[in-house]
């Protein structure tokens, strides 16, 4: 995904969070590292974590498709 | 672009993103083992793993993103990414001889994620033993109703998997009234009126556009149901005409033979006066007599009669029959909805209602007309 994309797109997650991001635990405390949780993927189920970006910078998006 | 989701059903999102032509990489937290309250949440977070800012107001969301992007967080250096594996599960397992919720907790989850539906049970006791320990823990009561759910949802179903999964999250959300995740899954099956949005009437569009561009689109593993359809309303729809009572008397043959098993979901499991509830009604032939729908008859038929003071959006409900075989198998499903009275009592209050069907004794056997006299209990609380 090129960067005008990406910019593209995480604008867009972030006009849809913009309210309920008042409302998430501490846990996601700015300045403090995400939590490190293997959880399986959607694509196959096989272990996923965020760690695994490490090096890459990300845009994460917590969301459901409802 | 990363995204982790917060849903019950994981392969729906699958089409969702399918639809949307959108591949970033997804991570299934269907037990919210993040314990976020709330969905959609945007994190920008840096080359270590640091989170550097959260979602912000629409109108400066670009110029966010781009500084984001633009900005250096620590000098450069040698960064390796860590590989993740699958916990060990019998390592968990004798974990749990500690004797803390969490490390029941912990292993409920892990066998959930990993360990495939055979082990639902495993993991739905080992949620009972952290229970057992901290029984106010709303975290735990929440992922043992989504461990039942999924089993509910297996090859490993029991028959109150749904109505006990149900209970679980009331429970949840009562120790914790703040969490919408958890909240969000009773609202997902339960009434039009506590309903935020439809959730899942997306589905048959984004099949439709999918095919349209000559793809395949995923399959489900679990339809969505009419709840998950069902549009929010904000105040109850009772039906203006009651329609005929199909059999007043009682006069058609009762299914002594149980050849129909029928299953009764209440959600949400408890309500307060004036609210409403969602009932889910599953009717199954029961395989282990041979029983088939026989579909060279009219339509399985419903009805409900509530008593004084209470509401019902219909009373008289269809279903129709596959068109092009004589006999079927097929879980057959209605759902209604009931409000309480506004000055109803609390105690658990039993509903009668009764169902119509056509049944065949084997493929080749005795197709009958049979009536079963069924009942529901609700909740009603303070």
């Amino acid at each position: 995904m090129n960067k005008m994309k990406v910019i593209v797109a995480g604008a867009a997650l972030l006009a849809m969070s913009g309210v309920a991001a008042q409302a998430d635990p501490p846990k996601f405390a700015i300045g403090e590292p995400f939590p490190d949780l293997t959880l399986p993927s959607l694509e196959d189920g096989s272990p996923a974590s965020i760690t695994v970006f490490r090096g890459k910078k990300i845009i994460l998006h917590v969301f459901a498709s409802w | 672009m990363v995204g982790i989701i917060q849903e019950q059903h994981p392969d729906r999102c699958k089409l969702f993103m399918q639809w949307k032509q959108m591949d970033w990489p997804i991570l299934v937290d269907s037990q919210n083992e993040l314990e976020v309250q709330v969905v959609p949440i945007t994190l920008f977070i840096d080359e270590y793993g640091i989170i550097r800012g959260q979602g912000r107001r629409a109108s400066s969301a670009a110029e966010a993103v781009e500084k984001f992007l633009s900005q250096t967080f620590y000098p450069p250096g040698r960064l390796v990414s860590t590989r993740c594996a699958k916990p060990d599960l019998d390592q968990l397992k004798k974990s749990t001889a500690s004797g803390s919720a969490a490390s029941w907790r912990t292993f409920g989850t892990s066998l959930v994620n990993w360990a495939g539906p055979e082990m639902y049970g495993v993991a739905i006791n080992a949620f009972q033993q952290a229970l057992a320990i901290e029984p106010g823990h709303g975290l735990t009561h929440f992922q043992y109703g989504v461990a039942l759910r999924k089993r509910y949802d297996s090859g490993q179903r029991m028959e109150q998997d749904f109505q006990d999964a149900a209970n679980e999250w009331s429970i949840a959300l009562d120790i914790n009234p703040n969490q919408y995740i958890w909240r969000r899954r009773i609202q997902q099956y339960g009434p039009r009126l506590m309903k935020p949005y439809p959730f899942y009437d997306w589905v048959p569009q984004a099949r439709k556009d999918i095919a349209a561009r000559g793809e395949t689109p995923h399959e489900l593993l679990v339809e969505p149901s009419g709840a998950e359809f069902a549009q929010p309303s904000r105040s109850f729809s009772a039906e203006a005409t009651p329609q005929e009572n199909p059999d007043p008397l009682g006069r058609i043959n009762r299914d002594k033979e149980g050849f129909i098993n029928v299953e009764m979901v209440v959600v949400p499991a408890a309500v307060k006066p004036g609210k409403a509830v969602r009932v889910h009604v599953q009717m199954r032939p029961n395989v282990s007599i041979k029983a088939h729908w026989n579909n060279e008859a009219d339509d399985t038929e419903m009805w409900i009669d509530p008593p004084a003071g209470w509401e019902i959006d219909q009373r008289r409900h269809k279903v129709g029959i596959p068109p092009d075989a004589a006999v079927s198998l097929e879980t057959r499903t209605i759902e209604f909805e009931l409000k309480v009275p506004d000055d109803a009592a609390p105690g658990k209050i039993t509903l009668p209602f009764y169902a119509l069907y056509y049944v065949c004794e084997d493929i080749n056997g005795v197709c009958l007309f049979r009536r079963q006299d069924l009942s529901i209990s609700v909740t009603v609380v303070k």
